[in-house]
């Protein structure tokens, strides 16, 4: 749920990425670090494990700017992909007013980004939000692989909602803005 | 997907004056060095400090990791939850609040400062920022009109800040 402290002149929104291990969310944050400016971001905090593999999530705070006299910040989160963690996944994903799910293009991660995909909509049912209701954007990453998977065929099994997705090679930093406009202005249009 | 439904909590001034009364009136009594209420995603929504601190946002966000990872731990051992939380490190000190299903006091303090007190004085300001806290959840009454027009402003900003990546692929092509 959006925080708007009247007295700050402050509107905080919570964008989680979420998606399977290794589908590169971690990516996504360190490229949009990378290249916003200096005034309009905090730090990237990230826990991870020694393997640099997300350990609980990474954390970046981005100042979008002033709107009408209220400051609009948004708070990005990428959850652990690695199905050990689903509880940390919940902790996580509570909260949030709209969430990246981050699909792994690869032919042969299709069951997880699957998998995945279904966790995220019975998160958000347990938390009292509608699945199909709810701010979501899909990246299709890694786009640039050889075994990725063709647009329609992802469409197909990971996009019956028909929600907004792009295809990404978030290492290069395509389709990443692309997605995280899109997701933002999701969460602003439930002020 | 309907662009009319809102999904936010206002918190007006008069209940962030509150809180900062409560948050003075704590850090007077228990000499503490940092104080600060904050939602359970780690939102700072008001704070006291003795001295100028920066990267209270970062602490607010791990400060609230913290709490959410252990009440996860409660769920697992079928408690209800854990109210107080308390990190002690060699000189610093956090005692963790729960105010309510919602919000979070924070206290940060030193060596000098009892635990104990500090752990009563925050349990009751707890109490006081609960009833503070429990009358905001209503949305605000906006036009539609305004509401619309504050959305076309945001989105135009958003397509300013993220629309094109400043040293990335946009740039190159052009």
């Amino acid at each position: 749920m959006a925080l708007i402290n009247v007295a700050a002149r402050e509107i905080h929104g919570k964008i989680v990425y979420y998606g399977p291990g290794l589908s590169g969310k971690t990516t996504n944050l360190q490229y949009i670090h990378a290249r916003i400016p200096a005034h309009s971001k905090g730090e990237l905090l990230s826990i991870a494990t020694e393997a640099e593999r997300t350990l609980f999530f990474d954390f970046l705070p981005l100042d979008v700017g002033k709107v009408h006299g209220f400051t609009i910040r948004f708070h990005l989160y990428t959850v652990p992909g690695q199905v050990l963690y689903e509880r940390t996944r919940v902790a996580v994903l509570n909260g949030a007013d709209g969430v990246v799910f981050v699909a792994d293009a690869q032919r042969e991660r299709l069951a997880e980004n699957l998998q995945s995909l279904r966790e995220l909509g019975q998160n958000l049912t347990a938390q009292g939000k509608k699945f199909l209701d709810f701010p979501l954007v899909l990246q299709y990453n890694k786009m640039d692989l050889p075994n990725a998977l063709p647009t329609p065929v992802l469409d197909r099994y990971l996009n019956p909602m028909r929600v907004p997705r792009f295809e990404a090679v978030a290492i290069e930093g395509t389709g990443v803005f692309e997605t995280l406009r899109a997701i933002s202005k999701l969460v602003v249009n439930r002020l | 997907m309907n662009e009319h439904k809102t999904d936010r909590l206002v918190v007006p001034p008069d209940a962030v004056a509150q809180v900062a009364a409560c948050l003075q009136r704590l850090m007077a009594d228990s000499n503490a060095s940092l104080s600060m209420v904050i939602d359970r995603s780690g939102r700072v929504i008001a704070s006291e400090s003795r001295d100028p601190r920066s990267g209270i946002a970062d602490l607010g966000v791990l400060i609230a990791a913290a709490y959410s990872s252990l009440q996860e731990i409660a769920r697992l051992l079928r408690e209800e939850n854990f109210q107080t939380i308390l990190h002690e490190g060699l000189r610093e000190r956090i005692v963790t609040e729960t105010i309510d299903a919602r919000w979070l006091l924070v206290v940060l303090f030193d060596e000098q400062v009892q635990v104990g007190l500090v752990r009563v004085l925050t349990r009751r300001t707890a109490s006081t920022l609960a009833a503070i806290l429990d009358l905001q959840q209503q949305p605000p009454k906006f036009s539609r009109q305004r509401q619309k027009q504050f959305r076309r402003a945001a989105q135009d900003t958003i397509d300013l800040i993220f629309g094109k990546d400043p040293e990335g692929p946009d740039r190159e092509r052009t």
